[in-house]
């Protein structure tokens, strides 16, 4: 009998902690539903914690200024910063402008109806994950850039450029139309193991009451693979290693991807050892009292954690 | 070795001559030996304005090439520079030709703006429109400062300098556009160090045409071309370490390059110093000078860089406190105290404080301000270079001497009324040689005998 009691109460404290973990766990669902913008945000500001092991190391070892953390964020390939889009199937060639999330929480859109608007704070095209594009499909007074974004066909190329030139192809997979407030924020612009690259535009009837059409238009197109440059080259050793004084100088690796460069020191058996690494961003110096007494080299190091040659060895 | 061996047997030839000649003390030789002399202080003043119409126009290029924030205030400072001039023409040669000058050095400044606009649009027409405007300028100006000088600058030697001083402008200004960031900052070395050379050809030009204005003093004494030398060196250090730290703190792509121009300017500043005091207080200059100065300045980049208060605080104080300390010391011991070891520590910090002012002002995005201080603080150095040669020419006045001025022949003395015959020299070289061969016959026997003797 006692027993029972036991039992019964011990299951029904059992329950109790469950449905508090279930209610917890739903509110948590639901809180991350309606905060999808902001965890959108987050994403692309996670901290250095959120990068892989090789990255947390390169982090401790050279300062990686805000730019630089966040190219290390996007790993094994940084993807491009777009800045023209071309589809050739519809004729569109555009220049590409940011664009952020606005007050009420929607995503912004590009000021001028000729320029397409890449959402800067999700992912950059040809990531792993949804990075998005979006167009205007009219103006007040006509046509816009994504006026016959409803005509691609699964197969169809899109191609995003970035300031330098260098080009991604992405390959249409498929159109989806969504009433406006129903749209699948997470699969759109959320995380996902493929790299997709998603256009949005405005399709079906303008609403005059709510100042905007009643659907959007999603084309959501997927990276070629062999358009895909992954960044497995070392950097390029340094040069012009020079000891003048108590400086050790070097001439820095024209690589956007340089984390920093690692100073190697001739010791007294005459093996050369790690003293310093240096910054992408400071001087390219290594200051030492006893610089004579030494010889030195110099290896550079990119932000995927590879390390080049090492550089021809200075001093006598 | 075998130089050194040659000077000191001329050297012996000379001190022999001088027994049987004793030469006179040149009138002038002491104040020629001054690095201040009105003639120095003329070729010191041209030095600085014309150097950092230089670095103004080519800072000035490369910003409005970049649309850089900054390009606007350069400009002005560059303006400014143009119109700096005008007074200091106007003092030597008149209102009117200052006037006639300011027109023609001001509409070149305007000839650039077309080069920029050219390599941003690709222009290869309005390009060469620009190079034949800069080609007629360089004959205007020739021509102007040839008559001015009344001749003593030639038309086509004056040609030849300024055309080369345009030259570098664009040779800077093209390697800076097509990303070959050291050839562009070779160029920039190049033509602070041509800028120094034209104002010491119009400076002894100037000075030789009006002697009396300049109390007959020369502008190209070795006193003063070390302060010219001196003046330069400083001046390309205030120019690349001032830049270096802006660029850096832009994360510019030629921030690399201008710390390797720097790096040059500081072993050709260790050189200069060697070749006064010698190689071991060359290699003190350089330790201190590295230490808390330029790597102090990098550092001040770096933390700002990183939003580190404690570092840029730290790199403030090595740049305010113990680089003008340490510096301080080692002028005041190198120049046996002619340059006061307070005196030094003072200047040292009022030039790092310019540096700091011009450096924080830019990344506030003052640039006004910034390139304001930029001038005052490349001015700055034409004091130092002033000070630092004044008390070395004082400290060693017989390196800085200078060719004494002597005559071809001998002066004709005598008008022969008291000769009988006009072989008198000839007699008198005859003693003068049998004297000679006295002598040397009996050095030949005690030669001789000692030897016999062993």
């Amino acid at each position: 009998m006692k027993l029972m009691t036991l039992f019964t109460i011990s299951g029904l404290l059992c329950l109790v902690l469950v449905f508090n973990y279930a209610s917890a766990f739903y509110s948590d669902q639901a809180a991350k539903q309606e905060g999808q913008q902001e965890a959108l945000m987050e994403v692309a500001e996670s901290d250095e914690s959120d990068l892989p092991e090789q990255q947390q190391d390169l982090a401790e070892e050279f300062s990686l200024l805000d730019s630089s953390a966040k190219e290390a964020q996007a790993t094994e390939e940084a993807g491009i910063v777009p800045a023209t889009l071309e589809i050739p199937a519809i004729d569109v060639t555009a220049p590409v402008e940011t664009v952020g999330v606005l007050e009420n929480g929607q995503m912004g859109v590009p000021a001028e109806t000729k320029n397409v608007g890449w959402f800067e704070p999700g992912f950059r095209p040809g990531t792993k994950g949804n990075a998005v594009l979006a167009g205007h499909v009219d103006s007040k007074t006509g046509p816009a850039v994504f006026y016959h974004l409803e005509d691609l066909q699964p197969g169809d190329e899109i191609v995003v450029n970035n300031e330098n030139g260098e080009s991604l192809t992405f390959t249409v997979q498929d159109l989806t139309s969504y009433p406006r407030n129903e749209a699948p924020i997470e699969e759109i612009f959320g995380n996902t193991d493929g790299r997709y690259l998603n256009l949005i535009t405005c399709v079906g009837t303008f609403d005059q009451s709510a100042g905007t059409h009643d659907k959007r238009l999603v084309v959501r197109a997927e990276l070629n693979e062999e358009s895909a440059e992954p960044d497995t080259e070392p950097p390029a050793a340094p040069e012009n290693v020079e000891i003048s004084g108590n400086f050790v100088t070097w001439h820095a690796v024209r690589d956007e991807n340089i984390a920093g460069y690692r100073v190697y020191r001739s010791e007294d058996d005459g093996e050369f050892e790690h003293v310093a690494s240096i910054s992408e961003h400071e001087r390219k110096t290594y200051t030492d009292e006893e610089a004579t007494e030494h010889r030195y080299y110099i290896t550079a190091v990119n932000l995927a954690g590879q390390e080049s040659e090492p550089s021809e060895i200075a001093g006598d | 070795m075998k130089r050194k061996h040659a000077g000191k047997k001329l050297l012996a030839v000379v001190m022999s001559f001088a027994l049987f000649f004793p030469l006179a003390q040149p009138v002038l030789a002491n104040e020629e030996s001054s690095a201040d002399t009105p003639a120095a202080e003329l070729r010191s003043n041209l030095d600085h304005l014309l150097s950092e119409h230089f670095v103004l126009a080519a800072i000035s290029m490369m910003t409005a090439y970049d649309e850089a924030g900054s390009a606007e205030s350069v400009r002005e400072q560059l303006e400014q520079n143009a119109q700096d001039m005008t007074p200091a023409i106007a003092s030597i040669y008149g209102e009117e030709n200052a006037a006639e000058f300011e027109r023609i050095f001001t509409e070149h400044n305007t000839y650039t703006d077309d080069i920029v606009t050219a390599a941003q649009e690709d222009d290869a027409a309005m390009r060469e429109e620009a190079e034949a405007q800069l080609d007629a300028f360089v004959d205007e100006l020739a021509a102007f400062l040839t008559t001015a000088t009344e001749g003593n600058l030639p038309e086509e030697a004056a040609a030849e300098a300024i055309m080369l001083h345009e030259e570098q402008v664009l040779m800077f200004f093209d390697h800076y556009v097509a990303g070959e960031y050291q050839e562009a900052y070779q160029a920039f070395r190049d033509g602070i160090a041509h800028m120094h050379m034209v104002s010491k050809a119009l400076s002894t030009a100037i000075t030789t045409q009006m002697p009396e204005e300049f109390d007959h003093t020369r502008a190209d004494t070795p006193a003063a071309d070390l302060r010219s030398n001196l003046n330069q060196l400083a001046a390309e250090h205030f120019a690349l370490g001032s830049l270096g730290m802006l660029k850096g703190s832009t994360q510019s792509a030629d921030y690399d390059f201008i710390t390797w121009a720097e790096d040059q300017n500081t072993k050709d500043f260790k050189a200069a110093i060697a070749s006064i005091y010698g190689e071991e207080p060359a290699a003190a200059f350089q330790e201190v000078w590295q230490t808390d100065h330029i790597s102090a300045e990098a550092d001040l980049v770096t933390a700002t860089l990183e939003e580190d208060e404690e570092g840029i605080q730290e790199a403030k104080d090595r740049l305010l406190s113990t680089f003008p300390a340490d510096m301080g010391a080692f002028l005041a011991f190198a120049t046996d105290g002619i340059i006061s070891e307070e005196a030094a520590v003072e200047s040292l910090m009022t030039h790092e404080q310019q540096k700091i002012d011009t450096f924080d002002a830019y990344v506030a995005g003052d640039f006004q301000a910034s390139f304001k201080t930029f001038r005052e603080g490349y001015e700055f150095m034409y004091g130092v270079g002033k000070t630092l040669s004044g008390a070395i020419v004082t400290q060693m006045p017989g390196e800085f001497q200078g060719e004494v001025t002597m005559p071809e022949e001998m002066p004709k003395t005598g008008l022969g009324g008291m000769s009988e015959t006009s072989n008198v020299p000839m007699m008198t070289w005859a003693v003068v040689g049998s004297f000679i061969f006295v002598a040397g016959a009996s050095l030949f026997l005690i030669y001789r005998k000692t030897h016999e003797r062993e």
